[in-house]
């Protein structure tokens, strides 16, 4: 076998790696952008009275989640608070909230993450996708 | 000699021109509705040669400042009324919102209060109530939110503003209650029924604010 067929034989043998990967990393932001708009649907039906479809949330009552630096500081917290509700004051900011908000215990992980993945990405806070296993553990410890 | 006949045709054709926009002018001012008056709601009974006009019943209730309000506070007043409870999470905070957009546009307007009742008066309280509405960052004497005793803010509800409020164990925050928004004149007669958890029929309270405004 001579140099030139061996580079083929190299060649061929990698291209379905590179397939592979792409077509993974394809399926991935197949499935962040159903999450988002799986939350978003789910924001719109639990959240998004009292926040604001805008995310803006309403004086000093409703925290805003779009550009909100309490998100970005508190991811457990966030995702735990959808469930198990949050009691007591909270600073968002520089602003002082102090009223409870229920959680809604039926939420399942998966709902949580694709909300989660929703409000995350949708106002410039941190654009990823947050997978269920992600939440599960968090889930996991707030429940305790 | 040509160009004389040209400029004749052509001015029997600009006086045609003139006579067409004339009529369709004219058309178009007789056909434009008058900007009518708003509405009188509920039932009105004649009186000798008077129409009596349902009106607000007299009511008493305290704000959240702990201040007595009565009809009088909105004597020669214009206000935007509503029924609501601060630990609803379904079509109150939607109302605030839009009530919010009133309260702005209304803001120099003197003649304009804002008054929001409590249908959960036992978990409303005044301090509750206070606390509500410097969280939505709102004037006291512009926007009153108002608690009271239960039956009463139901009765004058119901039977007053013709909107719905009733305790309900079976709807997920206890209670039902329709998100109108009541334009109420300033001889206590209801002039224009919104839906308060919509934008655009918000706009058109607004709109009907100022309309009031200009009556006489």
């Amino acid at each position: 076998m001579n140099s030139a067929s061996r580079v083929f034989l190299l060649f061929v043998f990698l291209v379905p790696f590179f397939l592979g990967c792409s077509k993974d990393s394809n399926s991935q932001s197949v499935k962040t952008q159903q999450y988002f708009v799986e939350g978003e649907l789910l924001y719109t039906k639990h959240c998004s009275n009292c926040h604001r479809p805008s995310g803006k949330g309403l004086g000093r009552l409703y925290p805003p989640l779009a550009q909100s630096d309490y998100m970005k500081a508190n991811f457990e917290d966030v995702i735990c608070l959808m469930k198990y509700g949050k009691q007591g004051e909270i600073i968002v900011n520089g602003k002082s909230y102090n009223k409870s908000m229920p959680g809604i215990p039926s939420l399942t992980e998966l709902e949580i993450a694709e909300i989660a993945t929703y409000i995350y990405a949708n106002w410039g806070n941190k654009q990823q996708l947050i997978e269920i296993q992600e939440v599960g553990k968090i889930l996991e410890k707030c429940s305790k | 000699m040509k160009l004389v006949f040209n400029s004749q045709k052509s001015g029997v054709k600009s006086q045609k021109v003139f006579r067409a926009i004339l009529f369709v002018g004219i058309l178009i001012i007789s056909c434009a509705p008058k900007e009518e008056k708003l509405p009188i709601f509920g039932q009105r009974e004649v009186v000798g040669t008077d129409t009596v006009y349902h009106t607000i019943a007299s009511f008493s209730f305290v704000d959240q400042d702990s201040v007595e309000i009565t009809n009088t506070t909105f004597k020669d007043k214009i206000y935007v009324a509503d029924f609501f409870f601060t630990s609803c999470r379904t079509i109150c905070p939607i109302m605030k919102s839009q009530m919010l957009r009133v309260y702005e546009v209304t803001k120099d307007m003197p003649d304009v209060l804002l008054l929001s009742h409590t249908i959960d008066p036992e978990y409303d309280t005044v301090a509750l109530l206070h606390d509500f509405a410097e969280r939505l960052e709102v004037e006291s004497n512009k926007w009153h939110f108002v608690t009271g005793l239960k039956d009463s803010i139901y009765k004058i509800a119901q039977t007053s503003y013709f909107a719905t409020a009733m305790e309900d164990k079976s709807e997920p925050d206890g209670f039902i209650h329709s998100g109108a928004f009541l334009l109420i004149d300033k001889l206590g007669r209801i002039r224009g029924k919104y839906d308060g958890t919509k934008e655009e029929d918000v706009n058109r309270l607004i709109i009907d604010i100022k309309r009031l405004r200009q009556e006489l």
